[in-house]
């Protein structure tokens, strides 16, 4: 094996690692204020939610990562490829969060709202103590399934030159002809953060499937 | 003392509910009995409002419930925060139990006085420790519903509902969904709140549990009230055809 690689493809694997984590927490944030707009009152809020998800999730990742890296500079924001490349990464991974927590709060049982309603429960107490504890039990297994798949697609950054662990990989494979050697490293790294992350949702699942709660394991 | 006064409902073009009229006096138990579909559950839920209706009125101490007129004359849905507040004076206790499942037995009925009530938390937790002891349910505190038998379930949905410190208890079959071994130990709490001279409102098919509780017992059919009486009258001496035959079948 060239040497140095395993110390650049480790440096790329901790950047994919932070823009997929970055991109998670944003896009989750992202996507709640986006699944609590598409149970809005109002017909225009709704119809936004699903231009906004049609859009995103109708749209290549790559071809949304290039148009927004041209538009940044021109839209006269200074920014590097690094806040674009997480940008994209949250605006994609929001739509696909939305999606995954509406199908959860449309899982929660109609006797569960009524029980709620009966008890005069507040919108806040409503969210915090019934929604929440709810949609993320029955939503974590499709939660941590993006999250996984967003791991794999920063390596899509590359294209915009944010230097992460497929970048890093094609940079020795230009001086080095180590094709398959290094591609396979890759891929092992992009394995394992993966694997983490599957176990890590795992044990989350475990801990929330709470005695009794109907939650199998698999 | 509860006043309902031409109520009707409609779900889409079907009219279920025509024009009742009903008063509950304070310390009262009313059975509402009738065939399936007769609109006996859509009644009660429109008691507390998990059901719109389209005219009449409830009032709960002659103050009007869920409605009222606007400068145009016509009614309007009060506001969300006034429609929580009136509900916090009922409490419902529904067939399939319909507790939190992610929440202890304890949480489940502090939850209420909790967070709509603003009870502190102390408070509130003594408070669902000795509603859950009057259920018999002390040693199930931090038990999880679905450990619990359906009968146990009934009981924690009772002390969730006892937990507002409600004026009225709504009842919606709540032992139609028990093993018939588990019903009694649901009814006998029911009895022990008899004292407490609480009003409920109770629709049921047990007819001989019915009779023992209830003050009067309404006979319900398509969509209104056909006959209303005290329990010696209604169920031993009914006049309504639809009644005598109802009763024939419920007593088999």
């Amino acid at each position: 094996m060239p040497a140095g690689s395993l110390a650049l493809l480790t440096q790329g694997a901790v950047v994919s690692l932070l823009l997929a984590v970055g991109a998670i927490a944003g896009g989750t944030l992202l996507a709640i204020l986006l699944a609590a707009m598409a149970f809005s009152r109002f017909e225009v809020v709704r119809a936004v939610y699903r231009v906004y998800v049609y859009i995103v999730r109708g749209t290549p990742l790559l071809v949304l990562a290039l148009i927004l890296f041209y538009a940044m500079p021109a839209l006269d924001l200074r920014t590097g490829p690094y806040i674009a490349g997480t940008l994209v990464l949250i605006i994609y991974t929001g739509a696909l969060f939305a999606e995954v927590f509406r199908g959860g709060v449309l899982a929660i049982p109609r006797p569960q709202w009524e029980s709620a309603r009966s008890l005069g429960l507040p919108p806040l107490a409503m969210f915090r103590k019934i929604v929440v504890p709810l949609v993320t039990r029955y939503t974590l297994p499709s939660y941590v399934n993006v999250c996984v798949m967003t791991v794999k697609a920063s390596s899509v950054l590359s294209i915009i030159s944010v230097w992460e662990l497929t970048l890093a990989a094609r940079e020795i494979i230009e001086r080095t002809f180590a094709v398959f050697t290094i591609l396979g490293l890759a891929a092992a790294f992009y394995f394992v953060m993966c694997f983490g992350i599957d176990r890590l949702g795992r044990r989350l699942e475990r801990l929330l499937a709470l005695r009794g709660f109907a939650g199998v394991r698999a | 003392m509860i006043a309902i006064r031409g109520l009707e409902k409609s779900f889409g073009a079907v009219q279920v509910l025509h024009g009742i009229d009903l008063d509950i006096a304070d310390g009262e138990v009313v059975a509402l009995i009738g065939r399936s579909g007769c609109g006996k559950t859509t009644l009660l839920r429109c008691i507390n409002f998990l059901e719109e209706y389209e005219a009449g009125e409830i009032c709960l101490d002659g103050q009007p419930l869920w409605y009222r007129p606007g400068p145009d004359g016509v009614r309007r849905r009060v506001p969300e925060a006034e429609a929580r507040r009136m509900r916090q004076q009922m409490g419902i206790v529904f067939q399939q139990y319909n507790l939190f499942p992610h929440m202890t037995v304890l949480d489940n009925v502090v939850l209420g006085p909790r967070f709509s009530q603003a009870v502190s938390a102390p408070e509130a937790e003594a408070l669902g420790r000795r509603l859950l002891a009057r259920v018999g349910l002390e040693g199930k505190m931090s038990a999880y519903p679905a450990q619990l038998s359906g009968g146990q379930q009934q009981r924690v949905a009772i002390a969730r509902a006892l937990a507002m410190r409600p004026e009225v208890l709504l009842f919606d079959e709540i032992t139609s969904a028990l093993d018939p071994e588990l019903v009694g130990e649901v009814e006998d709490v029911i009895r022990s709140l008899l004292s407490d001279r609480i009003m409920m409102v109770l629709v049921t098919h047990a007819v001989g549990f019915a009779r023992e509780v209830a003050h009067r017992i309404a006979y319900i059919a398509d969509g209104a009230i056909a006959e209303l009486g005290p329990p010696s009258e209604v169920l031993d001496r009914p006049k309504d055809p639809g009644l005598k035959e109802f009763l024939r079948r419920v007593r088999g």
